[in-house]
Protein backbone atom coordinates (compact mmCIF):
# COMPACT_ATOMS: atom_id res chain seq x y z
CA UNK A 1 0.00 0.00 0.00
CA UNK A 2 2.97 2.24 1.05
CA UNK A 3 4.32 1.69 -2.56
CA UNK A 4 1.09 3.11 -4.05
CA UNK A 5 0.84 6.44 -2.55
CA UNK A 6 5.14 6.64 -2.08
CA UNK A 7 6.26 9.32 -4.59
CA UNK A 8 9.84 9.93 -4.57
CA UNK A 9 10.02 12.57 -7.15
CA UNK A 10 7.39 14.47 -4.60
CA UNK A 11 9.65 13.82 -1.27
CA UNK A 12 7.16 10.97 -0.46
CA UNK A 13 4.43 13.08 -0.55
CA UNK A 14 1.36 11.69 -1.34
CA UNK A 15 0.05 15.14 -2.79
CA UNK A 16 -2.36 14.49 -6.32
CA UNK A 17 -2.44 10.32 -5.73
CA UNK A 18 -5.80 8.97 -5.66
CA UNK A 19 -5.81 5.50 -3.73
CA UNK A 20 -8.13 2.48 -3.44
CA UNK A 21 -7.95 0.13 -0.85
CA UNK A 22 -8.24 -3.56 -1.62
CA UNK A 23 -8.64 -5.06 2.17
CA UNK A 24 -9.18 -3.74 5.57
CA UNK A 25 -5.32 -3.54 6.40
CA UNK A 26 -4.97 -0.90 3.70
CA UNK A 27 -8.03 0.85 4.49
CA UNK A 28 -5.98 1.20 8.08
CA UNK A 29 -2.90 1.88 6.34
CA UNK A 30 -4.61 4.54 3.97
CA UNK A 31 -6.33 6.71 6.57
CA UNK A 32 -3.54 6.94 8.48
CA UNK A 33 -1.41 8.42 5.55
CA UNK A 34 -4.80 11.01 5.22
CA UNK A 35 -4.42 11.32 9.30
CA UNK A 36 -0.98 12.54 9.03
CA UNK A 37 -1.22 14.31 5.78
CA UNK A 38 -1.49 17.82 6.04
CA UNK A 39 -3.52 18.55 3.34
CA UNK A 40 -7.18 18.49 2.82
CA UNK A 41 -8.48 15.09 1.01
CA UNK A 42 -11.50 13.40 -0.89
CA UNK A 43 -12.96 10.38 0.56
CA UNK A 44 -15.00 8.57 -1.65
CA UNK A 45 -17.60 6.22 0.29
CA UNK A 46 -19.41 3.51 -0.88
CA UNK A 47 -23.04 4.99 -1.43
CA UNK A 48 -21.10 7.16 -3.92
CA UNK A 49 -20.96 10.46 -2.10
CA UNK A 50 -17.84 12.44 -1.87
CA UNK A 51 -16.58 14.47 1.03
CA UNK A 52 -13.92 16.55 0.34
CA UNK A 53 -11.60 18.12 4.19
CA UNK A 54 -8.89 17.82 6.59
CA UNK A 55 -8.59 14.21 8.10
CA UNK A 56 -8.25 15.70 12.20
CA UNK A 57 -8.67 12.38 13.83
CA UNK A 58 -9.54 8.96 13.75
CA UNK A 59 -10.24 6.24 15.97
CA UNK A 60 -9.56 2.50 15.27
CA UNK A 61 -10.64 1.42 19.05
CA UNK A 62 -14.16 1.80 18.65
CA UNK A 63 -16.61 -0.96 17.65
CA UNK A 64 -16.89 0.25 14.17
CA UNK A 65 -13.53 2.18 13.46
CA UNK A 66 -13.66 5.55 11.80
CA UNK A 67 -12.34 8.73 11.01
CA UNK A 68 -12.99 12.22 11.65
CA UNK A 69 -13.25 14.77 8.93
CA UNK A 70 -13.80 18.55 8.86
CA UNK A 71 -15.16 19.43 5.39
CA UNK A 72 -14.08 22.49 3.65
CA UNK A 73 -16.67 24.38 4.08
CA UNK A 74 -18.66 22.92 7.27
CA UNK A 75 -17.67 23.60 10.94
CA UNK A 76 -18.90 20.20 12.33
CA UNK A 77 -17.07 17.30 12.20
CA UNK A 78 -17.86 14.19 9.88
CA UNK A 79 -17.39 10.64 10.72
CA UNK A 80 -17.16 8.03 8.66
CA UNK A 81 -16.52 4.39 8.82
CA UNK A 82 -13.71 2.48 7.41
CA UNK A 83 -15.99 -0.01 6.29
CA UNK A 84 -17.64 2.78 4.13
CA UNK A 85 -14.44 4.35 2.55
CA UNK A 86 -14.10 3.18 -1.29
CA UNK A 87 -10.97 5.70 -1.78
CA UNK A 88 -8.85 8.86 -0.39
CA UNK A 89 -7.70 10.78 -2.75
CA UNK A 90 -4.93 13.42 -1.49
CA UNK A 91 -6.67 16.04 -2.90
CA UNK A 92 -5.58 19.44 -1.37
CA UNK A 93 -2.17 20.76 -1.62
CA UNK A 94 0.67 18.85 1.07
CA UNK A 95 0.94 22.41 3.10
CA UNK A 96 4.01 21.10 4.80
CA UNK A 97 6.15 19.51 1.84
CA UNK A 98 9.37 21.09 1.70
CA UNK A 99 9.01 23.47 4.91
CA UNK A 100 11.44 21.50 7.35
CA UNK A 101 14.23 23.51 8.36
CA UNK A 102 16.95 21.53 6.83
CA UNK A 103 15.11 21.70 3.43
CA UNK A 104 14.75 25.42 3.79
CA UNK A 105 18.69 25.84 4.54
CA UNK A 106 19.49 23.50 1.57
CA UNK A 107 17.68 26.65 -0.63
CA UNK A 108 19.43 29.14 -2.69
CA UNK A 109 18.91 32.59 -0.88
CA UNK A 110 17.09 33.80 -3.81
CA UNK A 111 14.32 31.13 -3.91
CA UNK A 112 14.82 31.83 0.53
CA UNK A 113 13.66 35.37 0.05
CA UNK A 114 11.18 34.95 -2.80
CA UNK A 115 9.70 32.05 -0.36
CA UNK A 116 9.50 34.88 2.62
CA UNK A 117 7.78 37.45 0.45
CA UNK A 118 5.22 35.60 -0.35
CA UNK A 119 4.40 34.82 2.82
CA UNK A 120 4.76 38.11 4.17
CA UNK A 121 2.67 39.47 1.15
CA UNK A 122 -0.16 36.91 1.85
CA UNK A 123 0.12 37.95 5.65
CA UNK A 124 -0.39 41.47 4.77
CA UNK A 125 -3.27 41.17 2.73
CA UNK A 126 -5.27 39.36 5.08
CA UNK A 127 -4.12 42.31 7.38
CA UNK A 128 -2.48 40.18 9.80
CA UNK A 129 0.56 42.52 9.68
CA UNK B 1 15.11 36.10 40.67
CA UNK B 2 13.74 35.09 37.24
CA UNK B 3 10.66 33.68 38.56
CA UNK B 4 8.84 35.77 40.56
CA UNK B 5 8.54 34.09 44.70
CA UNK B 6 4.57 34.12 44.37
CA UNK B 7 4.88 32.15 41.54
CA UNK B 8 7.09 29.74 42.55
CA UNK B 9 5.06 29.52 45.82
CA UNK B 10 2.07 28.38 43.56
CA UNK B 11 4.20 25.49 41.41
CA UNK B 12 5.62 24.17 44.29
CA UNK B 13 2.22 24.09 46.46
CA UNK B 14 0.77 22.80 43.45
CA UNK B 15 3.52 20.22 42.53
CA UNK B 16 3.59 18.97 46.65
CA UNK B 17 -0.32 18.58 46.86
CA UNK B 18 -0.31 16.50 43.59
CA UNK B 19 2.57 14.22 45.32
CA UNK B 20 0.60 14.14 48.72
CA UNK B 21 -2.65 13.20 46.89
CA UNK B 22 -0.72 10.16 45.73
CA UNK B 23 -1.12 11.89 42.14
CA UNK B 24 1.01 9.68 39.53
CA UNK B 25 0.68 12.04 36.33
CA UNK B 26 -0.03 15.38 36.83
CA UNK B 27 0.00 18.56 33.90
CA UNK B 28 2.37 21.54 34.99
CA UNK B 29 1.46 23.71 32.10
CA UNK B 30 -1.47 23.46 29.83
CA UNK B 31 -0.19 24.39 26.08
CA UNK B 32 -3.47 26.13 24.64
CA UNK B 33 -3.09 26.80 21.20
CA UNK B 34 -5.94 28.73 19.92
CA UNK B 35 -5.20 28.95 16.21
CA UNK B 36 -2.56 28.21 13.86
CA UNK B 37 -2.55 30.94 11.70
CA UNK B 38 0.55 32.70 12.09
CA UNK B 39 1.87 36.00 10.54
CA UNK B 40 5.08 34.66 9.72
CA UNK B 41 6.56 31.64 8.29
CA UNK B 42 9.58 30.62 10.36
CA UNK B 43 11.72 27.38 9.30
CA UNK B 44 11.02 24.85 10.56
CA UNK B 45 7.87 25.18 12.52
CA UNK B 46 5.85 22.34 11.88
CA UNK B 47 2.91 24.01 13.67
CA UNK B 48 1.18 26.03 11.03
CA UNK B 49 1.07 23.73 8.08
CA UNK B 50 -2.52 23.10 7.43
CA UNK B 51 -5.45 24.16 4.83
CA UNK B 52 -6.83 27.54 4.66
CA UNK B 53 -10.28 26.53 6.01
CA UNK B 54 -7.98 24.61 9.16
CA UNK B 55 -5.56 28.18 9.69
CA UNK B 56 -9.25 30.08 10.28
CA UNK B 57 -10.32 28.22 12.80
CA UNK B 58 -10.11 29.98 16.08
CA UNK B 59 -10.95 28.36 20.03
CA UNK B 60 -13.60 30.20 21.54
CA UNK B 61 -12.58 32.15 25.12
CA UNK B 62 -14.79 29.68 26.84
CA UNK B 63 -13.67 26.53 25.24
CA UNK B 64 -10.10 28.31 26.45
CA UNK B 65 -11.21 28.52 29.40
CA UNK B 66 -12.86 25.12 29.76
CA UNK B 67 -10.05 23.48 29.08
CA UNK B 68 -8.07 25.35 31.62
CA UNK B 69 -10.25 24.53 34.43
CA UNK B 70 -10.59 21.21 33.27
CA UNK B 71 -6.74 20.63 33.29
CA UNK B 72 -6.20 21.98 35.94
CA UNK B 73 -2.57 23.17 35.63
CA UNK B 74 -1.00 26.11 37.21
CA UNK B 75 0.59 27.71 34.14
CA UNK B 76 -1.18 28.31 30.97
CA UNK B 77 1.08 28.82 28.36
CA UNK B 78 -0.68 29.59 24.92
CA UNK B 79 1.44 29.61 21.64
CA UNK B 80 -0.30 29.33 18.77
CA UNK B 81 0.16 30.00 15.26
CA UNK B 82 0.43 33.78 16.81
CA UNK B 83 -1.62 34.42 19.76
CA UNK B 84 -2.50 38.10 18.92
CA UNK B 85 -3.70 37.11 15.48
CA UNK B 86 -6.71 35.92 17.66
CA UNK B 87 -9.49 39.02 17.87
CA UNK B 88 -10.93 37.73 21.50
CA UNK B 89 -7.03 36.95 23.27
CA UNK B 90 -7.35 39.98 25.50
CA UNK B 91 -10.72 38.26 26.76
CA UNK B 92 -9.30 34.63 26.43
CA UNK B 93 -6.17 36.26 28.41
CA UNK B 94 -8.29 38.23 30.69
CA UNK B 95 -10.54 34.53 31.83
CA UNK B 96 -7.19 33.11 32.49
CA UNK B 97 -6.41 35.90 35.21
CA UNK B 98 -9.30 35.96 37.16
CA UNK B 99 -9.27 32.29 37.01
CA UNK B 100 -5.45 32.87 39.16
CA UNK B 101 -3.62 31.03 36.25
CA UNK B 102 0.24 32.27 35.38
CA UNK B 103 -0.57 33.10 31.92
CA UNK B 104 2.86 33.11 29.37
CA UNK B 105 1.38 34.37 25.82
CA UNK B 106 4.17 33.50 23.39
CA UNK B 107 4.65 36.05 20.80
CA UNK B 108 6.48 37.07 17.82
CA UNK B 109 5.81 40.36 19.01
CA UNK B 110 5.19 41.85 15.63
CA UNK B 111 1.43 43.00 16.69
CA UNK B 112 2.27 43.55 20.45
CA UNK B 113 2.68 47.21 20.80
CA UNK B 114 -0.52 47.77 18.52
CA UNK B 115 -2.38 45.63 21.11
CA UNK B 116 -0.97 46.52 24.59
CA UNK B 117 -3.89 48.77 25.31
CA UNK B 118 -6.22 45.57 25.34
CA UNK B 119 -3.68 43.80 28.76
CA UNK B 120 -3.56 45.25 32.00
CA UNK B 121 -0.48 44.77 33.64
CA UNK B 122 -0.40 41.95 36.40
CA UNK B 123 1.70 39.06 37.97
CA UNK B 124 -0.37 36.50 36.85
CA UNK B 125 0.59 37.82 32.66
CA UNK B 126 4.08 37.61 31.05
CA UNK B 127 4.92 37.99 27.17
CA UNK B 128 6.98 35.46 26.34
CA UNK B 129 8.43 36.94 23.10
CA UNK B 130 9.87 34.45 20.44
CA UNK B 131 13.73 35.60 19.95
CA UNK B 132 16.03 33.67 18.32
CA UNK B 133 19.68 35.30 18.61
CA UNK B 134 20.83 38.64 17.55
CA UNK B 135 19.19 40.66 14.98
CA UNK B 136 21.08 38.53 11.64
CA UNK B 137 20.21 34.94 13.40
CA UNK B 138 16.70 35.88 14.61
CA UNK B 139 15.60 37.76 11.06
CA UNK B 140 17.01 34.57 9.46
CA UNK B 141 15.09 32.08 11.59
CA UNK B 142 12.12 33.80 11.15
CA UNK B 143 12.74 34.46 7.52
CA UNK B 144 11.96 37.87 7.17
CA UNK B 145 13.90 41.14 7.58
CA UNK B 146 13.50 43.69 10.72
CA UNK B 147 10.86 41.78 13.21
CA UNK B 148 14.15 41.63 15.02
CA UNK B 149 13.91 45.44 15.68
CA UNK B 150 10.18 45.02 15.67
CA UNK B 151 10.08 43.23 18.40
CA UNK B 152 12.52 44.90 20.60
CA UNK B 153 10.51 47.69 19.92
CA UNK B 154 7.76 46.08 21.22
CA UNK B 155 9.60 44.32 24.02
CA UNK B 156 10.66 47.87 25.18
CA UNK B 157 6.77 49.06 25.12
CA UNK B 158 5.95 46.25 27.21
CA UNK B 159 8.27 46.79 29.94
CA UNK B 160 7.44 50.68 29.77
CA UNK B 161 4.13 49.79 30.96
CA UNK B 162 4.90 47.25 33.55
CA UNK B 163 4.46 44.13 32.12
CA UNK B 164 6.46 40.86 32.77
CA UNK B 165 8.58 39.97 29.28
CA UNK B 166 10.34 37.17 29.14
CA UNK B 167 12.10 35.51 25.35
CA UNK B 168 12.01 32.25 24.17
CA UNK B 169 14.47 31.21 22.16
CA UNK B 170 14.75 27.56 20.04
CA UNK B 171 17.98 26.57 19.12
CA UNK B 172 19.54 24.24 16.65
CA UNK B 173 22.65 22.27 15.91
CA UNK B 174 24.10 25.15 13.55
CA UNK B 175 23.69 27.93 16.42
CA UNK B 176 27.24 29.85 17.36
CA UNK B 177 27.50 29.33 21.30
CA UNK B 178 29.72 33.01 21.39
CA UNK B 179 26.56 35.06 19.37
CA UNK B 180 23.77 33.17 21.62
CA UNK B 181 25.78 34.68 24.50
CA UNK B 182 26.09 37.70 23.00
CA UNK B 183 22.18 37.52 22.12
CA UNK B 184 21.79 36.56 26.16
CA UNK B 185 24.01 39.46 27.30
CA UNK B 186 21.71 41.85 25.22
CA UNK B 187 18.34 40.31 26.28
CA UNK B 188 19.63 41.34 30.26
CA UNK B 189 20.61 44.80 28.98
CA UNK B 190 16.76 44.87 27.24
CA UNK B 191 15.45 44.27 30.84
CA UNK B 192 13.75 40.96 30.27
CA UNK B 193 12.32 39.06 33.44
CA UNK B 194 14.42 35.86 32.39
CA UNK B 195 14.93 33.60 28.92
CA UNK B 196 13.79 30.48 27.96
CA UNK B 197 15.63 28.20 25.73
CA UNK B 198 15.05 25.26 23.91
CA UNK B 199 16.34 22.90 21.61
CA UNK B 200 14.22 22.60 17.89
CA UNK B 201 12.94 19.60 17.35
CA UNK B 202 13.02 17.49 13.88
CA UNK B 203 11.69 14.51 13.07
CA UNK B 204 13.59 12.30 10.65
CA UNK B 205 13.61 8.27 10.13
CA UNK B 206 17.23 8.37 10.77
CA UNK B 207 19.03 5.01 12.14
CA UNK B 208 19.37 5.25 15.82
CA UNK B 209 23.32 5.89 15.62
CA UNK B 210 22.80 9.26 13.75
CA UNK B 211 20.01 10.37 16.78
CA UNK B 212 22.28 9.75 19.34
CA UNK B 213 25.29 11.70 17.53
CA UNK B 214 22.15 14.37 17.48
CA UNK B 215 21.39 13.95 20.89
CA UNK B 216 24.66 14.63 21.78
CA UNK B 217 25.26 17.21 19.36
CA UNK B 218 22.85 19.44 21.49
CA UNK B 219 24.22 18.60 24.55
CA UNK B 220 27.92 19.66 23.15
CA UNK B 221 26.01 23.07 22.09
CA UNK B 222 24.28 24.00 25.21
CA UNK B 223 27.25 23.12 27.37
CA UNK B 224 29.67 25.70 24.94
CA UNK B 225 26.24 27.95 25.71
CA UNK B 226 26.01 27.77 29.23
CA UNK B 227 29.20 26.81 30.53
CA UNK B 228 30.48 29.61 32.57
CA UNK B 229 27.42 30.91 32.53
CA UNK B 230 27.54 35.11 33.66
CA UNK B 231 26.14 35.78 36.67
CA UNK B 232 23.51 38.41 34.97
CA UNK B 233 21.49 36.17 33.14
CA UNK B 234 18.46 34.97 34.44
CA UNK B 235 16.27 32.38 33.16
CA UNK B 236 13.02 31.54 33.24
CA UNK B 237 13.04 27.75 33.93
CA UNK B 238 13.97 24.97 35.53
CA UNK B 239 17.82 25.21 36.51
CA UNK B 240 17.97 21.10 36.34
CA UNK B 241 16.27 21.31 32.78
CA UNK B 242 19.28 23.37 31.77
CA UNK B 243 21.82 21.02 33.28
CA UNK B 244 19.77 18.19 31.25
CA UNK B 245 20.31 20.38 28.12
CA UNK B 246 24.00 20.38 28.90
CA UNK B 247 24.17 16.36 29.54
CA UNK B 248 25.20 16.84 33.07
CA UNK B 249 22.29 14.26 34.14
CA UNK B 250 19.62 12.31 32.01
CA UNK B 251 16.04 12.37 32.65
CA UNK B 252 12.97 10.79 30.68
CA UNK B 253 10.27 12.51 29.07
CA UNK B 254 6.77 13.69 30.75
CA UNK B 255 4.65 14.17 27.87
CA UNK B 256 1.31 14.71 30.19
CA UNK B 257 3.17 17.70 31.78
CA UNK B 258 2.97 20.11 28.73
CA UNK B 259 -0.61 18.97 27.50
CA UNK B 260 -2.02 20.55 24.43
CA UNK B 261 -5.48 21.55 23.87
CA UNK B 262 -6.42 22.99 20.30
CA UNK B 263 -9.01 23.50 17.36
CA UNK B 264 -9.24 19.40 17.13
CA UNK B 265 -9.01 18.52 20.96
CA UNK B 266 -6.60 17.28 23.28
CA UNK B 267 -3.42 16.04 21.47
CA UNK B 268 -1.82 12.81 22.33
CA UNK B 269 0.57 12.65 23.16
CA UNK B 270 2.00 15.97 23.69
CA UNK B 271 2.83 19.25 22.03
CA UNK B 272 4.98 17.82 18.97
CA UNK B 273 3.38 14.42 18.62
CA UNK B 274 -0.20 14.15 17.19
CA UNK B 275 -0.66 10.44 17.13
CA UNK B 276 -4.44 11.33 17.71
CA UNK B 277 -7.24 13.65 19.97
CA UNK B 278 -9.89 12.89 22.57
CA UNK B 279 -12.75 15.17 23.55
CA UNK B 280 -11.57 15.32 27.82
CA UNK B 281 -8.00 16.03 29.99
CA UNK B 282 -9.49 12.86 31.57
CA UNK B 283 -9.30 10.39 28.30
CA UNK B 284 -6.18 11.62 27.56
CA UNK B 285 -4.39 10.80 30.90
CA UNK B 286 -6.73 7.60 31.19
CA UNK B 287 -6.34 6.77 27.14
CA UNK B 288 -2.64 7.35 26.00
CA UNK B 289 0.12 4.76 26.57
CA UNK B 290 2.78 6.82 27.48
CA UNK B 291 5.03 4.05 27.93
CA UNK B 292 5.25 4.22 24.27
CA UNK B 293 6.84 7.30 24.25
CA UNK B 294 10.34 8.84 25.19
CA UNK B 295 13.78 8.44 24.35
CA UNK B 296 14.53 5.05 23.87
CA UNK B 297 10.73 3.83 23.13
CA UNK B 298 9.44 5.55 20.07
CA UNK B 299 11.34 7.01 17.24
CA UNK B 300 10.04 10.16 16.81
CA UNK B 301 11.11 10.81 20.43
CA UNK B 302 15.07 9.85 19.90
CA UNK B 303 16.32 13.17 19.33
CA UNK B 304 14.00 14.92 21.42
CA UNK B 305 15.08 17.27 24.59
CA UNK B 306 12.50 19.80 24.30
CA UNK B 307 11.14 21.85 27.38
CA UNK B 308 7.43 20.27 26.99
CA UNK B 309 8.47 17.07 27.75
CA UNK B 310 11.78 17.10 29.97
CA UNK B 311 10.98 20.61 31.63
CA UNK B 312 8.40 18.55 33.93
CA UNK B 313 11.17 16.03 34.12
CA UNK B 314 13.30 18.52 35.81
CA UNK B 315 10.89 19.70 37.92
CA UNK B 316 9.51 16.34 39.21
CA UNK B 317 12.99 15.71 40.17
CA UNK B 318 12.97 19.11 42.14
CA UNK B 319 10.59 18.06 44.05
CA UNK B 320 10.98 13.87 44.34
CA UNK B 321 13.06 14.24 46.58
CA UNK B 322 15.59 16.34 49.03
CA UNK B 323 18.45 15.20 46.92
CA UNK B 324 16.63 16.74 43.64
CA UNK B 325 15.54 19.96 45.94
CA UNK B 326 19.49 20.10 46.72
CA UNK B 327 20.44 19.91 43.16
CA UNK B 328 17.80 22.68 42.22
CA UNK B 329 19.07 24.94 45.25
CA UNK B 330 22.91 24.69 43.83
CA UNK B 331 22.04 24.99 40.33
CA UNK B 332 20.49 28.22 40.94
CA UNK B 333 23.23 29.20 43.22
CA UNK B 334 26.07 27.90 41.67
CA UNK B 335 25.22 27.36 38.37
CA UNK B 336 28.86 26.73 36.98
CA UNK B 337 29.74 24.51 39.88
CA UNK B 338 30.72 20.85 38.51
Amino acid sequence: MTDLVDQPERGGSPEGRDVRPRTREEVVELVELAFDYRGDVTVELAAGRKIEGYVSNRNTGAPRPYLDIIPQQAQEIVQIPYDEIVAVTFSGEDTAFGKSWHEWMSKHESQRRAEAERVEQEARSRGLL
Amino acid sequence: MAVPVSQMYTVSKYVLTQKWKGVKRYPLVLMLEPLFRCNLACAGCGKIQYPDHILDKRLTPEQCWAAADECGAPIVSIPGGEPLIHPEMATVVRGLLERKKYVYLCTNAILLERKLDEYEPSKFLTFSVHMDGLRDEHDHAVCRDGVYDVAVRAIRAALARGHRVTTNTTLFDDANPERVRAFFDEMMELGVEGMMLSPGYSYQKAPDQEHFLKRDRTRQLFSRILGNRKRGWRFNQSPLFLEFLMGKREYQCTPWGNPTYNVFGWQKPCYLLQDGYVKTFQELLDGTEWERYGTGRNEKCADCMVHCGYEASAVEDTFGSWSGFGRTVKSTLLPNAR
